[in-house]
């Protein structure tokens, strides 16, 4: 896409119109480009206008409910971390450049935008943890898509033999707000919830272990902080090779 | 002169000030300021949920989330990121899309919901939405927009529909509806005096 063009989204995108990868590619914009994010805020700004000239009185039972709900959910604070990643600090860490250098030592895929020099030690400590699974020698890599309509994509090498898989994305879009991303493994159809993912920057980097006799790999959108059942068709999906 | 009319000048007066204020006290858990938030956003909330959701169950539990998102994650607000106000209606209306498009997508995506949708004249939708706002200013400032313009962004906004659907809606091309819908709202945004 053009610059231009995708400047024009601007509009569409302060209305909620731009769905699927489209919108996660224009985040990924609106990240390196100020004065998009600008415009974009003035012009939620008023798209905001629009609600507030559409008021309508709401049913007088809904406060005492919401009320009521309230206090039973607990509120986040600035800093929590809901998502319990076993490596998360190396995860929150992890840059493109660790994915640049994963795909472009590993696999040979993609080309990846580089961002700061002292990201790199982190990228490399990663790039190791990357390529020890790959180094497996019944190692595979397989692509999650977007087709159930999550905004990115990402790839996933699995082990067997190390029992362990690692989920990489350079373009995951934030869940939407309210929604977080739930990591599943499935046995004979038994879900198995493996976290939530959290990515920073569209850059995700997770890794999975005890993966047993699981033979599927799945992410679904979930209510803030999780299920613990899927609740939606998955967003993503692979199907995991057997041993 | 009773509820109905309280809330609605309540929303009508741009309430961001007050709304973050309040939103920063709802962030440390403080109940009775988010009772207070509520008054202050339910009528806006609820309205354009209802617009685009339609059903009128499936609105309130939008609704219902939406506020009780607003109670979870307030500490997530930054001023300097925009109003309050603002954040809370782009979480309601994210939310409220969000709800539409995956109900379309479950249910009848491939039994030609498109078409379906396509014979709702655009114009009623549209024609609706305008008689029945509430906020003056709003309305002389969409007068302003080209009827392109102005239909665009009301399928967009209250229709909930993607650029692509509102192209085909209103059997424009893509590039063009980009444009409207850009051109449309900045022209809203001046007229408005949003900066």
């Amino acid at each position: 896409m053009t610059s231009p063009d995708i400047h024009a989204l601007t509009g569409a995108y302060a209305l909620d119109a731009v769905a699927g990868v489209e919108r996660a590619d224009f985040e990924q914009h609106l990240a390196e480009c100020e004065s998009c994010a600008q415009e974009v805020q003035e012009l939620q700004e008023t798209a905001a206008r629009l609600a507030l000239a559409a008021a309508e009185v709401p049913p007088p039972d809904l406060k005492d409910r919401v009320l009521a709900q309230i206090r039973e959910v607990r509120q986040l604070s600035p800093d929590t971390t809901v998502v319990p990643l076993r490596r998360r600090s190396l995860a929150q860490r992890l840059t493109t450049v660790a994915a640049a250098v994963f795909f472009v030592a590993a696999a040979g895929l993609g080309v990846v935008v580089v961002r700061q020099d002292n990201q790199l030690d982190a990228a490399r400590a990663q790039a190791t943890q990357l390529e020890q699974i790959l180094k497996a020698p019944d190692a595979e890599l397989l692509t999650l898509d977007g087709s159930g309509g999550a905004t990115g994509s990402m790839k996933v090498a699995v082990s067997r033999q190390q029992d362990k898989m690692l989920l990489l994305s350079g373009n995951l879009a934030t869940a939407p707000d309210g929604r977080d991303y739930q990591l599943w493994t499935l046995a004979d159809g038994r879900p198995s919830s493996r976290g939530l993912l959290e990515p920073a920057g569209g850059n995700l980097t997770y890794e999975v272990g005890d993966l047993g006799d699981a033979d599927v790999v799945a992410i679904t959108v979930e209510p803030a902080g999780g299920s613990r059942q899927p609740t939606e068709q998955p967003a993503m999906f692979a199907e995991l090779p057997s041993d | 002169m009773g509820d109905r009319a309280r809330r609605l000048r309540s929303a009508r007066t741009d309430p961001a000030n007050d709304a973050g204020e309040l939103l920063q006290r709802v962030a440390l858990g403080d109940e009775a300021a988010f009772a207070q938030l509520y008054d202050l956003l339910i009528g806006s909330v609820f309205g354009m949920v209802r617009r685009i959701v339609r059903d009128p169950a499936q609105s309130e539990e939008v609704v219902q989330e939406v506020m009780v998102e607003l109670w979870r994650s307030a500490a997530k607000f930054s001023p300097e990121r925009g109003s309050a106000t603002t954040w809370a209606m782009t979480l309601a209306h994210r939310r409220a899309v969000d709800r539409v498009r995956s109900a379309q997508a479950a249910a009848d995506r491939d039994d030609m919901v498109g078409r379906r949708d396509a014979s709702r004249p655009f114009d009623e939708v549209s024609e609706q939405v305008t008689a029945r706002l509430e906020q003056e200013q709003v309305r002389r400032c969409l007068s302003t927009l080209t009827d392109l313009q102005r239909e665009s962004v009301l399928l967009a906004y209250y229709g909930g529909r993607t650029y692509r659907e509102v192209g085909e809606l209103l059997s424009t091309p893509l590039g063009t509806i980009k444009t409207r819908l850009r051109d449309g709202l900045i022209r809203l945004r001046d007229c408005l005096g949003v900066a």
